[in-house]
């Protein structure tokens, strides 16, 4: 169910991939054609699983990751046609196919655990891998800012200095990828503590809940990232950290984001196996 | 009908030719319905800029309308003929339109692929309609002209990356400023360079614009020319902080910005980006300046390193713009020698018709006496055989490779099958589609 929308973004990436070496504007707009279609499709796969299991499915690993994909395209999108700027399609799109072969790969099962039947649970994951989806783009942006900047600062204005936005643009919208971003990663930590409080008076004795502490991985980890993209706010703010060291922390952040969400996530943490 | 074109080019005039010939400085609007005045004119559009003047015109008789042309040059401009005929050069049909496709892209610009020049031809398109001066014929190649500029600029580098020094500066002021509305700008040393760059800044939408000189009346003079504000020398470290775009161009023989100096102020700066345009020679910044983290810094060689490598780029496209052009030059001749054999085809279906409708009236006695279905039938048959033969000779007659097998086909057809009217001649070819009811129609 998941392979369609892996297509369908596969070819969007090839698309964005021409577009951004050729510059024929034909080609871009097939690429967001693709990419939208890609997506239209991806909801409707979300939607039937939203159906089935009647909640969004986020509570397996792979579901949550087809998931977070659907979130990151949408993102995308909203970055591609608000800016009107196409060039960044080429460094998310490798992202997204990666990650959406692992659904398309390993569909997994949503099981309906009671302890998932609590309003908090939709909040705090929904948040989690919204937060992930803007980290994403800050990341994307970031890498993008580290290419141009490189090409500017050095004097070899070659490849990505015609093709790229200029430094400007890409800081501003790294800085509203990252607010956003932890914004909701601080929501998602808030509502998950409140939210185990909470399940561990209705479940006392679920695996899951007993093992939430700092000495999980996964919400070690978390806590790291969220370490990371505050002081990335913080210093933006306050040190003047704008421009090359901004991208560099947002490149981290997401590095820390991916490394939790999947690597901790299949193999690692005992707490947030609800599967 | 011939279409034609007289005029001086950079390649072909001296500048202070051209500049006697100019149209652009005064009214173009008047010089094209001047020249549309002579009599052997159909239609006519005058196409001026600092590098060219031009003529194109269609006319019955091209020899006469260039007789005429050159003495209405002389009688406009007050130039004596000898002084600019060695100079002019003139093409016809095919080559013309080469031409005007290739200055519409940009290729033969003093400056390959400048982007200012496609404009132009539009304006000299637009007044010369503005005029009543054009008609299908010069309506037609100009407007494919625009599509082929167009092409040109969209699928070539033709005219891509900057060839001089203020533009290249500021082109990367916009990589990484992005708009520059609000940016603030420092200029310090009041020479040439320094109001050439400064008014190219002022002309994209930047803020501020502060100048300061070891000579102050310099620094006000070039304030008052750039609508800028001078500050003295000794506020220049001040001045510096609350800018993000520092133009320096002094003769100072020592440098006048120094990193220890930048790197007090970038605190009060709050580190943010900082690009410095140092065209000094002997330098004005001190290059380890460039090292600081938000600093951009780029010298005089750095600038023209880029316009150089923009150059051979262009360079490098100009061969594929010219595939371009031959190529729309190709399908513009081939359309055209299509739309010459219409007046023919015309006459041939209207003959093959006659002909059928004459038989079937000829033979009413006989079908009569057949129910109606049948008759109707009877009639869509011999109409669908008429098609059917008209067909390839149509297709045939409309691809001709060139105008002398098109003149010989289109007498032998008008021999074989007696076509009263004289085909082939302007006046019976049906009126463009395309043109505007403000375009006047071909004489």
């Amino acid at each position: 169910m998941n392979t369609l929308p892996l297509v369908l973004y596969a070819a969007a990436g090839v698309a964005y991939a021409i577009h951004f070496a050729r510059r024929d504007p034909a080609v871009g707009r097939a690429a967001t054609t693709l990419l939208l279609f890609g997506a239209l499709v991806h909801t409707f796969v979300i939607g039937m699983q939203t159906m089935e299991v009647r909640h969004v499915p986020f509570a397996n690993p792979s579901r949550a990751v087809s998931t977070f994909v659907w979130l990151l395209t949408l993102s995308y999108l909203y970055l591609e046609l608000t800016t009107d700027e196409r060039s960044m399609g080429v460094f998310i799109l490798p992202v997204v196919v990666v990650l959406q072969t692992i659904p398309a790969i390993y569909p997994g099962v949503e099981y309906a655990d009671p302890v998932l039947d609590s309003p908090w649970f939709g909040v705090h994951v929904s948040s989690l891998l919204f937060a992930y989806a803007s980290f994403g783009l800050a990341g994307m942006l970031g890498v993008t800012y580290m290419l141009q900047f490189k090409e500017i600062k050095k004097k070899h204005l070659g490849y990505f200095y015609t093709r790229l936005p200029s430094l400007q643009i890409l800081d501003v919208m790294n800085s509203r990828a990252v607010a956003v971003g932890w914004l909701f990663l601080t929501i998602g930590v808030i509502v998950g503590v409140v939210w185990t409080a909470q399940a561990r008076a209705v479940a006392p004795n679920d695996p899951n809940l007993q093992a939430m502490s700092l000495d999980d991985p996964k919400i070690f980890v978390a806590l790291l990232t969220w370490a990371v993209y505050s002081f990335a706010v913080f210093a933006r703010r306050r040190l003047g950290w704008t421009g090359r060291r901004a991208a560099r922390l947002s490149a981290l952040g997401f590095a820390f984001a991916m490394l939790n969400f999947l690597a901790i996530n299949y193999f690692v943490t005992t707490s947030h196996t609800f599967y | 009908m011939y279409f034609f074109l007289l005029g001086v080019s950079h390649r072909t005039a001296p500048v202070d030719l051209r500049e006697r010939l100019d149209f652009s400085s005064r009214d173009l609007g008047a010089a094209v319905e001047a020249v549309s005045a002579r009599p052997s004119m159909a239609e006519s559009v005058v196409l001026s800029t600092c590098n060219r003047s031009e003529i194109y015109v269609a006319s019955t008789d091209p020899a006469r309308a260039r007789d005429e042309l050159v003495s209405f040059l002389s009688d406009y401009h007050h130039v004596p003929p000898q002084a600019f005929q060695p100079h002019l050069f003139a093409l016809e049909n095919s080559a013309a339109v080469a031409h005007l496709f290739r200055v519409a892209a940009g290729l033969d610009s003093l400056v390959v692929g400048e982007p200012q020049i496609l404009g132009q031809v539009k304006d000299a398109f637009q007044s010369a309609v503005d005029k009543r001066c054009v008609g299908p014929v010069l309506s037609n190649v100009f407007r494919w002209s625009f599509g082929v500029g167009k092409r040109v600029r969209t699928e070539t580098a033709l005219g891509e990356g900057a060839v001089s020094v203020s533009f290249a500066a500021v082109a990367l002021a916009r990589k990484i400023f992005g708009r520059l509305q609000g940016r603030r700008v420092l200029v310090v040393g009041a020479g040439e360079i320094s109001s050439l760059t400064a008014q190219h800044l002022r002309s994209q939408g930047v803020g501020d614009i502060v100048i300061t000189s070891r000579t102050h009346a310099h620094a006000e003079a070039l304030a008052a020319e750039v609508g800028g504000m001078a500050v003295p020398w000794d506020g220049m470290i001040q001045a510096l902080a609350s800018s993000d775009i520092v133009l320096t161009a002094t003769g100072s023989p020592r440098p006048i910005i120094t990193r220890m100096q930048l790197e007090a102020v970038q605190g009060r700066r709050r580190s943010s980006p900082l690009f410095i345009i140092d065209v000094a020679v002997p330098r004005d910044v001190e290059p380890a300046v460039g090292d600081i983290e938000q600093v951009f810094l780029y010298n005089i060689d750095d600038l023209q390193t880029i316009v150089q490598e923009n150059l051979s780029r262009r360079a490098a496209e100009v061969e594929h713009a010219e595939s371009i052009v031959n190529e729309e030059v190709t399908k513009f001749m081939a359309w055209q020698r299509s739309r010459g054999a219409v007046p023919t085809v015309v006459a041939l279906r209207q003959r093959f018709e006659a002909i059928r409708r004459a038989e079937l009236q000829r033979l009413e006695g006989k079908l009569g006496t057949l129910p109606p279905d049948a008759r109707a039938r009877v009639d869509e048959i011999t109409r669908l055989i008429v098609e059917k033969l008209l067909l390839e000779p149509t297709e045939q007659l409309k691809a001709l490779p060139d105008e002398e097998t098109q003149a010989a086909y289109t007498e032998a057809v008008n021999r074989l099958f007696k076509l009263h009217d004289p085909v082939g001649s302007e006046e019976s070819r049906p009126s463009s589609s395309e043109s505007s009811p403000g375009e006047r129609r071909g004489r």
